[in-house]
């Protein structure tokens, strides 16, 4: 069932197939550390007299901060510090934005550590305490008096685009932050001389992906005015510079060390105005200082929350002809940090992966007063599916076209790739192929026929088909936010190889495969290879892990460096082996003469004699077994061509889903009864690894898709604060989900390699949202809104026997 | 601030309390307002037990107190007095691990890894009292954990494996 195709890597000096210890089932690092409570997360991290601190937030959407009285606060017991906004103010600086909007020509605002004058959503910080227990910390937190004034305040989009709807910033005329065009052709004409042609709208509720671990940060500053700053972050380096900037201190006096993360999916880019507040506040008081997000404080970060307005054209056999969409991107108050960049996604995304040559895309983003976005796996590209997918299966139903005929009518089809659109270069693909992988693998045609049987005794059962383009590896030049990476690999004297690398791992396992990697190119085991990430003074400038990026760029570049490495073993090794360097087999632990196997080399006592003897033996003169090299993805076009198409992402893999769905006609509540799912991420470097992040996406998918939602009430606050009311998926509510890969490596990526991380969560979305469409189709109602949650399905039940 | 406030008091109560955690007996200071999570990780010093929610929800502060399995955020400190505590620590060490957490690292049955502790224990609960789980009944058993990496089929396939180890080291 699972076709795993394993390009050999290339080698220098092999003229014969070596077996390498790649794309094979290791297991992941650390294992016996993390399964036995040892993994080092950001709250486990102890150091001597650490002081705790809490936050105090608005509890308004929109207010004036008239005053603040903080005495009685002070006069608490173990407190030992209690700031305000303004007296942050007067100590750091406005915190760089992990994306500025200004960059690409939109507006911008400053955000600091702490609300001065104004508050624009609830939760935004307005003072801290600081104390020798969290609880004395918490519990002050109550003394504190702000004085406030409510202002008015807008929450919906589209009311925020009102003439008359309060505005959030100084100097801005509207809420639109920015208006991005991504257009192809003459989609108005096509539209208007079209013969079919159907519209509709379709929104995505606010999201977030609540990874188990909160965020948390722990500054300590040295005697020598060093910071020492452990955080749960995703982008170390990116973090440290943006530290430096807002505390004013030279980069080189500040170390970040990204903790083991337990999650990340976007919620750790950093921007937050926490991690110089406690930077600021261990600085004040002169002790190290922690804090830690709350479940309910983590909640208020959002994402996701989108209105598609489309309207499609098409012919009598289901080609679509063009495509207009209006995408509203709600991301509230805005912020620093990574969020409001998904509406840049979910505009470029389009028209995914089909031929559609007439297509004019608008993507709005709109601030409002609820706090603002951060990243969430899919970024945009699960709303861009979701619209996309929904289209196509309107399409088919107008027409009575099984929809996975429409779909393979309307793909791109292998032979014209590499594929232009307005800001994608598609670098290769094979999507009918991996639609009819998946429809094998769900027994499709079975599917529909019992589905016809079931529909006739009266169930309201559904199949949905989900196809998404998961373009990977974006490079966001100007911000500290690309596309490239740097490791370094060496080797010690036991012939022991380290990766230092500039990527970090949220938890997926990129340092396993980063590992495998690199064994290959030396031949040794992965098990003798450590990979280091996520210390600034450590590891080499790098940025993080974002967009399914790390292995295919950090490992990319520890590829070329143990490539380095493993040519100056081989020519010491030609010199102790009396054999041509072109002669030489690393494989097993050991080098050998090709045509001579009994002459061979131990690694260890290879790498010891470059260690011990250099100089000292004729021919040896070259010791140094480390390298630091750059990996830049060939595929990044960021200067526009003369059709103004340009390209930020380098990698598209995709896959194809299949979701089986039974809604219970009394209760709303749907029931998934099958899932089924084909992705491909060119190569691969550990099967195990890539399922495994295959199937948390696609449950991630699934869990926006029909249950999981922030909604806010009309006095601007958020109502779900708990996983009582945040609803992620339990085990028992996911089906079993069958799975398959195929393998078509990038030409342009080195070993072929895509991306694989975010690949799932919009297929899921989108296959899950037509499944559930397909069940209502026989009643003539649909559902466009999501989550797709009961309440929701009921109430479009009972429209339809109304 | 009135005299009643019980913030307001110079101190905050606090008490010693001894129970045996991980076979050793232990005797602690704390605050009476203290969270059993909260002790096993600050004064015991056991940071495998984790904090996602302090609600009951996830299941990542998952220990076990006198023989059942417990989460232990919604425990005052002081409610466990005299109590037996063993914590995932216990479970197995780096190079003896159980066969249970084996059995999870063979089938990549977790990613970040901070939820473990809920399902580790839950599987050990569940593989001592029905030796041949069904994915439904493993499903079941581990509904009162929260895993965000995962989508739970890799845990489904390492705790059917760990069963099958367990039946068969008992055969």
């Amino acid at each position: 069932m699972t076709e795993i195709v394993a390009p050999r890597v290339g080698r220098t000096q092999v003229a014969e197939e070596v077996p390498a210890p790649l794309f094979e089932q290791v297991r992941r690092k650390d294992g016996d550390l993390v399964l036995t409570g040892r993994g080092g997360y950001l709250d486990d991290i102890v150091l001597p007299d650490t002081l705790h601190a809490a936050v105090l937030r608005s509890p308004h959407p929109h207010a004036t901060i008239r005053g603040i009285d903080t005495s009685a606060a002070r006069a608490r017991p173990g407190v030992r510090l209690v700031l305000t906004g303004r007296e942050a103010r007067d100590a750091v600086g406005i915190i760089p934005h992990f994306f500025d909007p200004a960059l690409v020509g939109g507006r911008t605002a400053d955000f600091r550590c702490l609300a001065v004058d104004t508050v624009v959503y609830e939760g935004e910080p307005v003072a801290a305490v600081v104390a020798g227990t969290v609880h004395a910390a918490q519990a002050a937190l109550d003394a504190v008096v702000v004085d406030y004034e409510p202002l008015p305040f807008v929450l919906d989009a589209d009311a925020a685009l009102e003439p008359d709807a309060p505005t959030l910033f100084d100097g801005w005329d509207d809420n639109v932050l920015i208006r991005l065009p991504f257009a192809e052709g003459d989609a108005g004409a096509v539209l208007a001389a079209a013969e079919h042609v159907l519209d509709g709208e379709i929104r995505i509720g606010r999201y977030q992906t609540a990874p188990l671990e909160t965020r948390g940060y722990l500054a300590s500053w040295g005697p020598d005015d060093r910071l020492t700053f452990y955080a749960s972050t995703q982008n170390p380096h990116p973090l440290r510079s943006h530290l430096a900037e807002i505390l004013d201190v030279p980069e080189s006096s500040v170390r970040v060390v990204a903790t083991r993360l337990g999650g990340g999916f976007g919620h750790k880019f950093h921007g937050y105005p926490e991690e110089s507040l406690v930077c600021l506040l261990a600085r004040l008081v002169g002790a190290p200082v922690k804090w830690v997000e709350s479940r309910e404080e983590c909640m208020l970060v959002g994402a996701r929350e989108f209105v598609h307005r489309f309207a499609v054209a098409y012919d009598g056999d289901g080609r679509i002809l063009a495509l207009r969409d209006r995408i509203l991107g709600n991301v509230g108050a805005l912020g620093a940090s990574g969020g409001w960049g998904m509406t840049f996604v979910a505009g470029m995304a389009f028209p995914g992966p089909y031929r559609i040559k007439d297509y004019d895309v608008e993507s709005v983003a709109v601030v409002t007063h609820k706090p603002p976005w951060n990243g969430a796996r899919g970024y945009g590209k699960e709303s861009a599916a979701l619209a996309i997918e929904r289209i196509v299966d309107l399409v088919a139903a107008e027409l009575a076209l099984d929809p996975a005929v429409v779909r393979r009518r309307n793909f791109i089809p292998p032979e014209e790739f590499p594929y232009w659109t307005a800001a994608k270069h598609l670098d290769s693909g094979r999507y009918t192929a991996a639609l009819d992988h998946v429809l094998d693998l769900a027994g499709y045609h079975e599917l529909r026929r019992e589905q016809a049987r079931e529909r006739a005794a009266g169930r309201l059962v559904g199949v949905g088909i989900g196809f998404e383009l998961t373009p990977e590896g974006g490079d966001f030049s100007g911000a500290l936010l690309r596309g490239f990476d740097t490791s370094t690999v060496r080797m010690d004297p036991t012939g022991r190889a380290t990766v230092l690398t500039g990527v970090t791992s949220p938890g997926t396992g990129n340092e396993t495969g980063i590992a495998q990697l690199v064994a290959a190119e030396l031949g040794i085991s992965p098990h003798d290879v450590s990979v280091v990430q996520g210390d600034t003074d450590l590891c080499p400038y790098g940025y993080g892990n974002f967009s399914s990026r790390s292995l295919t760029v950090g490992g990319a570049a520890a590829v070329l460096a143990a490539r380095d490495v493993r040519d100056t073993l081989a020519r010491a090794a030609a010199v102790l082996l009396e054999t041509p360097p072109e002669n030489l087999v690393f494989t097993g632990g050991r080098v050998h003469a090709l045509d001579a196997p009994e002459r061979a080399l131990r690694m260890r006592d290879l790498a010891g004699a470059v260690f011990r003897r250099t100089i000292a033996l004729p021919g040896l003169d070259d010791a140094q077994l480390e390298s630091t090299r750059t990996y830049t993805p060939s595929n990044v076009h960021n200067i526009p061509d003369e059709q103004g198409r340009w390209s930020p992402y380098p990698s598209f893999p995709y896959s194809a889903h299949v979701t089986v769905v039974e809604i219970d006609p009394d209760t709303g509540v749907v029931t998934l009864r099958g899932y089924s799912g084909v992705h491909d991420c060119g190569t691969i470097v550990n099967p195990v690894l890539v399922e495994s992040q295959f199937l948390g996406a696609i449950a991630m998918g699934i869990g926006g898709a029909l249950w999981e939602e922030l909604p806010y009430g009309a006095d601007g606050r958020l109502r779900a604060r708990t996983f009582k009311q945040y609803l992620m998926p339990r085990a028992p509510d996911l089906p079993w989900i069958n799975t398959g890969h195929q393998v078509t490596p990038s030409p342009f990526a080195l070993l072929g390699m895509k991306g694989s991380g975010e690949s799932g969560t919009a297929g899921a979305v989108a296959s899950v949202a037509n499944a559930v469409n397909d069940a209502l189709a026989p009643l003539g109602v649909r559902v466009h809104e999501m989550p797709l949650s009961a309440p929701r399905v009921l109430s479009a039940i009972r429209e339809a026997r109304r | 601030m009135t005299a009643t406030d019980p913030d307001a008091a110079e101190a905050t109560p606090t008490r010693r309390m001894s129970c045996t955690v991980n076979g050793q007996h232990r005797t602690v200071e704390c605050e009476d307002r203290q969270l059993l999570v909260e002790v096993i990780r600050e004064q015991l010093n056991l940071k495998g037990t984790h904090i996602g929610c302090l609600n009951g929800d996830c299941g990542a502060c998952t220990v076990e107190l006198d023989g059942r399995i417990v989460k232990s955020c919604l425990l005052l400190a002081a409610s466990a007095e005299g109590s037996e505590i063993t914590t995932v620590e216990a479970m197995g060490s780096p190079g003896d691990l159980s066969d249970v957490q084996e059995a999870f690292w063979d089938n990549d049955g977790f990613q970040c890894g901070f939820c473990l502790p809920g399902h580790l224990f839950a599987a050990r609960d569940l593989i001592g009292s029905n030796p041949d789980p069904s994915d439904d009944e493993i499903r079941h058993a581990i509904a009162g954990n929260l895993c965000r990496c995962t989508g739970y089929q890799r845990i489904v396939t390492s705790i059917r494996d760990a069963a099958a180890r367990a039946r068969a080291s008992g055969a």
